[in-house]
């Protein structure tokens, strides 16, 4: 059976699909077995789908969300790292939403009191995040330390990458903060729920997060600069997550810290739970309000849903990380 | 040759049918097996033979790679990357057990059919 040179490429991107560890294992081998149909039957819509569809079944299994792809002893770890950026996710579209309320409480309180406790709910949750990050990222700098002084060339890479993409989102975000819609600094507003310079920053690192993009003819009035920055700063907020998750995952953590960074995940589980009940207050009691600053649109409820989505995705991975812990501890 | 993961050796053989959605693509891999060691390839041509159904690889290899945890096969050195898999005595224990039940559901089903019991 000869394989063509672009049945091979074609396999070798197949194969990408499915997760590194596993593609170490079995990628040779499934390369081989799709050049050997390739070669019998070219085109294959069926086996495509096939291939694509356990790959990323493949990858969720190994991130630990389903299946028994990980081994018992490995499955908390990995549901740790697949909530870590199920929380990252939530965080991404959660300031969006929250970055676009705080603009109109600047102007403006809002008149409904569900808009109202439901801001401030998700004020406080993300203010909870912040609590719990800076509680999660003592133990896992000390485990970094200890990587980087044992073996750094396996974690220097994506951990240069999580830094670049962490400074070019704070650079970029300052600058184009500088746009921000908001009236926080004037001092005679008095209306402001959070520092200006804190809703100024959420706003500019999710501009991105926008209906305009369905209606090009207002988008085009943006300046080139800010629409420049929509289209690059997704990529660098994927640099932050990607390199950061990367980095989480070749960290050997001991048991303890393994432990604490599960009941972290416990209270961040809880948090987003209030976030999103939250945003869930606002989205049932904010008709326009005040100056039409507090309307609910499509993408709002949108949001709203991707929220739930990762709610959910992020309890089952919490299950299954409390799950491992304790078959560990009972073992 | 490649070993399986320890911790599933002990397990019960006849937990072929708990493999879900895989134990008709595993127990078709393993019957395919049954004969002597084949690479992913060899499997899908035989087992397209004898049972008229095609394995899509990702299909293919989702099943061997189960089945190689389960300690069911296990993967042959190879020179190429067409590597072979062989099927281990725990394998055969299970496909055995596994094959009886379905003979006995398929036996029931016929006897019945047989008998006219239950139709118009």
């Amino acid at each position: 059976m000869s394989a063509s040179r672009s049945d091979a490429r074609r396999a070798e991107r197949l194969v990408r699909v499915y997760p590194h560890a596993w593609r170490a294992r079995y990628g040779p081998e499934l390369a081989q077995l799709l050049m050997d149909d390739m070669a019998e039957r070219p085109l294959s819509p069926v086996r495509t789908a096939d291939v694509v569809g356990h790959g990323l079944w493949t990858r969720l299994a190994f991130a630990g969300l389903v299946g028994d792809a990980v081994a018992p002893e490995r499955r908390s770890r990995a549901a740790l790292g697949a909530l870590a950026g199920l929380v990252a996710a939530f965080l991404v579209v959660g300031v969006a939403l929250w970055s676009q309320l705080t603009i109109g409480w600047q102007w403006s309180a809002p008149a409904a009191p569900g808009t109202k406790a439901g801001m401030i709910v998700m004020s406080g949750a993300l203010l909870g995040f912040g609590l719990i990050a800076a509680l999660a990222a003592g133990p896992i700098a000390w485990a970094l330390l200890g990587a980087l002084r044992r073996n750094a060339d396996a974690i220097w890479r994506p951990l240069v990458l999580s830094f670049a993409g962490a400074v070019l989102l704070l650079l970029g975000s300052r600058h184009f903060g500088a746009g921000w819609p908001g009236t926080g600094g004037h001092a005679w507003a008095g209306r402001n729920l959070v520092p200006g310079s804190v809703a100024r920053l959420g706003w500019a690192a999710t501009l991105w997060i926008t209906s305009y993009w369905a209606h090009p003819g207002a988008l085009r009035s943006f300046p080139a600069g800010e629409i420049a920055w929509m289209a690059v700063s997704p990529f660098a907020l994927l640099a932050v997550m990607g390199g950061g998750l990367r980095t989480l995952r070749r960290l050997e953590l001991s048991e303890r810290t393994q432990r604490w960074e599960t009941c972290l995940a416990l209270v961040a589980a809880g948090v987003m739970a209030a976030f999103v009940a939250g945003a869930g207050s606002w989205v049932l009691s904010g008709g326009p309000g005040p100056k039409n600053l507090f309307r609910v649109g499509a993408i709002d409820m949108l949001a709203l849903a991707l929220l739930t989505v990762a709610l959910v995705a992020a309890s089952h991975s919490l299950r299954r990380a409390v799950g491992g812990s304790s078959r560990r501890r009972a073992a | 040759m490649t070993s399986s993961s320890p911790q599933r050796r002990d397990q019960d053989p006849a937990e072929l049918s708990a493999l879900g959605r895989y134990a008709g693509p595993a127990t078709l891999i393993l019957s395919s097996l049954a004969e002597g060691d084949k690479h992913g390839y060899g499997l899908t041509k035989d087992i397209e033979g004898f049972a008229g159904i095609r394995l899509a690889p990702g299909t293919m290899y989702e099943a061997l790679s189960r089945l190689e945890r389960q300690g069911l096969i296990e993967a042959l050195e190879s020179h190429d990357r067409r590597r072979p898999y062989r099927l281990t005595a725990l394998g055969a224990t299970a496909l055995r057990a596994h094959l009886a039940d379905q003979r006995r559901v398929a036996e029931v089903g016929l006897r019945r059919l047989e008998s006219g019991e239950g139709t118009a």
